[in-house]
């Protein structure tokens, strides 16, 4: 059985095509996924019907073998945790450490412990001296920092990073697919969705989905340098690997400088 | 000059009345036309407060902005003789979720909105409308549809429209292509490249893609810490060694060339900040 199960989902906005057509998707305990795919191909969608924000009008979603439904949506969100693109679309709380604390509350943990939690992860992502502030004077990279802070307070199983590194400085990116890999490192299940493939290139596995529909899935490196699936998709070839497709393109044979632009690739 | 700051401080209040200062000492001059300029710096450092002032919608606390010759301090703003209509007008300020703002019930009427509000006639706004949606790369089909169905990149692009239908000389874009897929973000991109080349228009840019600012900008703006930083081309920028120290990266175009020279000792000649330029500069090196 695998950690994340979905199965033929369909779902349909209001009025519109179908977001997602007949997706269907397995996730492993452990795994760290990239799901691509161009603007309004359905990949926030799915991360939304993921945690339950969304309710599938066909399919079945599981979630360590739990079915997604009204009685089981607060069982799963113990489960799987969501950072969004727009930090100012999350915030509740007055301050940093009441924004904190709001996952904490839902899941019923002693407030010893919650205050512990809110310190040592505020700490982590380096915005302890910032807890009695008001979330709205922050920049958006810290505000990122501060939603980050609430998800891995609440230790679930799964992350969802839906684009959650699309408003951030470099040094601010670079930052949260830090936390990305160590959370990994340490056994939490990851799924980055991006259009970046700087951060695709860390995952295990990447799934491009175009118009509602999985296109391809498979072991990150070989999406990566698959041109024509990546352009179907409104993506690109990162900047090493398009310089080895116009040597290809031009017949320049040299080894080792393919060897050492694949290196690169490799590494973001 | 269009815009000129003459040394701006912006104070912001906490709740609890601590002050926090956005911007510091910042001069600076803008030229009415042919000016393409990225806008660049750490979340926080002071780059939407800094634009903010270029069309008035934020006044100093400290210091002076001219705004084609009208002076915006905290003694003016007081005077009723203060007209902003016209500098709304003539700097069109674009947020970062432009398309969180239409909400007229087609394209036409939402492009349409703001010349009208600025007292141009009917007939003509609508002309503007639909000019401008090609400009943005759009055809008239779109006019009839309704802002709420359009994707992502689509929106942005209606969004922009009804900037540019106000005819401003000057254009200021805060994240403009920030969560659009690449091929969305090169599209909307040359869009601006050809406002600036086409219509002779100053373009102003806030991004975090350094790409974007070496493949497009004449001018880079560094802002840190509410300071301007650095005002210069981007070449000079991305050859600085305490760049990375301002939290910004070197372009993708750059590092890959650097990377490739140390690897092969070799050195490739002049400037590549394309790639077809990078291309074909190797393709050089190699024969």
């Amino acid at each position: 059985m695998s950690l994340i199960e979905i199965e033929n989902v369909s779902f349909t906005y209001h009025g519109n095509k179908k977001a997602l057509d007949d997706v269907s998707l397995s996730i492993e305990k452990g795994e760290w996924v990239s799901i691509l795919g161009h603007n309004g191909s359905g990949k926030s969608t799915l991360s939304k019907l993921i945690v339950g924000l969304l309710k599938p009008q066909q399919g079945v979603i599981r979630v360590g073998g739990i079915t997604l439904s009204a009685d089981t949506v607060r069982d799963i969100r113990k489960k799987v945790g969501i950072v969004f693109q727009n930090p100012d679309n999350q915030f509740v709380g007055v301050t940093v450490r009441d924004d904190i604390a709001f996952g904490l509350e839902n899941l019923q943990i002693e407030r010893e412990e919650m205050i512990e939690r809110i310190e040592h992860y505020a700490k982590k992502v380096d915005m302890y001296s910032y807890l009695n502030k008001e979330p709205h004077n922050l920049s958006g990279g810290q505000k990122q920092r501060v939603a980050i802070a609430g998800i891995l307070a609440m230790k679930t199983d799964v992350i969802i990073f839906d684009e959650a590194t699309a408003m951030l400085d470099p040094e601010g990116r670079e930052r949260v697919m830090e936390y990305m890999r160590a959370l990994n490192r340490e056994g939490t299940t990851i799924i980055t969705i991006t259009h970046d493939m700087k951060e695709a290139v860390l995952s295990d596995r990447i799934v491009v989905l175009k118009d509602g529909r999985v296109l391809k899935s498979d072991k990150s490196e070989n999406i990566l340098k698959d041109k024509a699936t990546l352009e179907k998709s409104n993506l690109e070839l990162l900047l090493p690997l398009e310089i080895m497709h116009y040597l290809n393109e031009n017949g320049i044979e040299n080894p080792s400088l393919k060897e050492f632009l694949w290196q690169l690739s490799l590494n973001g | 000059m269009a815009i000129k700051f003459e040394r701006v401080g912006y104070e912001y209040k906490d709740i609890d009345g601590k002050g926090y200062l956005a911007l510091a000492d910042v001069t600076l001059n803008i030229n009415k036309t042919g000016e393409f300029i990225t806008l660049i710096g750490e979340t926080g450092s002071g780059k939407s407060t800094l634009a903010q002032h270029m069309n008035a919608l934020l006044t100093p606390t400290e210091g002076r902005v001219h705004i084609f010759g009208m002076k915006i301090s905290r003694e003016t703003r007081k005077s009723k003789n203060l007209k902003l209509n016209p500098i709304r007008q003539k700097v069109g300020l674009v947020f970062q979720f432009p398309e969180y703002q239409l909400f007229e019930e087609t394209v036409e009427n939402d492009i349409a909105f703001g010349p009208k509000n600025f007292g141009v006639s009917e007939a003509e706004a609508k002309e503007r409308a639909k000019k401008m949606l090609n400009i943005v790369g759009l055809d008239d089909s779109y006019l009839s549809r309704s802002p709420f169905n359009l994707s992502g990149g689509e929106k942005k692009r209606v969004s922009i429209a009804g900037i540019l239908a106000m005819e401003p000389d000057i254009l200021v874009l805060d994240e403009p292509t920030s969560g659009l897929d690449p091929l969305g973000r090169n599209a909307l991109l040359e869009v601006f490249y050809d406002i600036h080349q086409k219509l002779d228009k100053t373009v102003v840019i806030i991004t975090h893609d350094m790409n974007t600012v070496y493949e497009y900008a004449k001018r880079v703006l560094v802002m840190r810490e509410g300071n301007l930083v650095y005002d210069g081309n981007p070449t000079q920028l991305f050859s600085r060694k305490n760049v990375k120290s301002w939290n910004l990266d070197v372009p993708d175009i750059l590092k890959l060339r650097r990377a490739l020279e140390e690897k092969f000792s070799i050195t490739l000649e002049g400037e590549t900040r394309s790639k077809a330029q990078l291309m074909a500069k190797i393709k050089e090196a190699l024969r």
